[in-house]
């Protein structure tokens, strides 16, 4: 029989795992405890047909209680860039962290070819540790030739609907549209979960240089 | 973490960028100093929305690039202030 701290705990990446509620890992065994008599009181209202959003809610602001505060890094100044141009003249740029790459252009992170989300959620830690790679991926590729794996996030709803962490579609029908100038030719995206001081070094170092390359002038980020 | 990164050194290299990110993750963002953050009301792993709702993710879209075209100094945005569902 599991203890109520074994049991929250079990929810990050352990037995139980589910990265929708890893969260409850970082509550106190009472907050956690609430969190769950909620959730199902709030399922009783969705069994009733009403109120389903009220579950979402409650999901939003579990997370936001462990999530809500400054991250490890943390700074006081940046530099601000101006566009100094209107989008529709403008050459725009995606790069998400949601670990999409081109299905036969595996990243092969850690070195495997072919590794399995299972396995990617598995191994968290070593990802954490290492180099990020980035994933161009041409702006013309269909989405069902797009392929996601990421051991830091649920990614069942970017399985059914890319869009939601790579969106590549409404980009391409902004640019047919002549919202955007031009959208680049190629679009790209990474893992997240990586070590920060390597990744920044290989920004500076590689990345920079491939998304200048391409002429971009504005760049749409999106984190998972 | 990783996005407030590259979307610093982007900007020091001269590429204006903007941020599209749920908002559970507003603290670590706007704590990482950055020129244009939207804040979408949805859970983590979909900062877009749910699935499947196109018109949406290409509104949000259009927003971001608004941001990106006419924001003069840092700024944090939301996409709604009412939620897109019924609570």
């Amino acid at each position: 029989m599991d203890t109520m701290k074994d049991f929250k705990n079990a929810f990050s990446y352990g037995e139980r795992n589910n990265l929708n509620f890893k969260f409850l890992a970082h509550l106190s065994e009472k907050e956690a405890a609430d969190f769950i008599e909620t959730s199902f009181q709030l399922m009783e209202d969705g069994l009733n047909g009403r109120f389903p959003g009220r579950l979402i809610e409650h999901i939003i602001q579990g997370q936001k209680k462990v999530y809500s505060v400054p991250g490890k890094f943390t700074y006081e100044t940046g530099i601000f860039h101006a566009l100094g141009k209107k989008v529709s003249e403008a050459t725009i740029g995606l790069c998400t962290s949601s670990g999409h790459f081109v299905k036969g252009d595996d990243p092969k992170p850690l070195g495997v070819e072919g590794m399995t989300q299972t396995e990617a959620v598995y191994r968290i830690q070593e990802f954490l540790r290492e180099t990020p790679q980035l994933s161009a991926i041409p702006k013309s590729v269909e989405m069902k030739n797009l392929q996601v794996r990421h051991g830091g996030y649920d990614i069942s709803g970017t399985e059914i609907d890319g869009n939601i962490t790579f969106p590549i579609e409404p980009l391409a029908c902004l640019e047919k549209e002549k919202h955007i100038g031009k959208l680049a030719d190629k679009l790209y995206s990474f893992v997240g979960a990586c070590a920060q001081g390597p990744l920044k070094k290989v920004v500076k170092d590689d990345w920079i240089d491939l998304i200048k390359a391409q002429g971009i002038e504005g760049m749409i980020l999106v984190p998972v | 973490m990783s996005v407030g990164h590259l979307a610093r050194i982007l900007e020091e290299e001269g590429i204006a960028t903007v941020v599209i990110a749920t908002e559970v993750f507003e603290k670590r963002l706007t704590s990482m100093t950055l020129p244009r953050i939207l804040l979408t009301p949805y859970p983590m792993g979909r900062p877009l929305g749910f699935p499947k709702q196109g018109t949406e993710h290409k509104q949000i879209i259009v927003e971001a690039l608004n941001l990106l075209e006419a924001s003069k100094d840092f700024s944090t945005h939301y996409w709604k202030k009412e939620r897109p569902y019924e609570v």
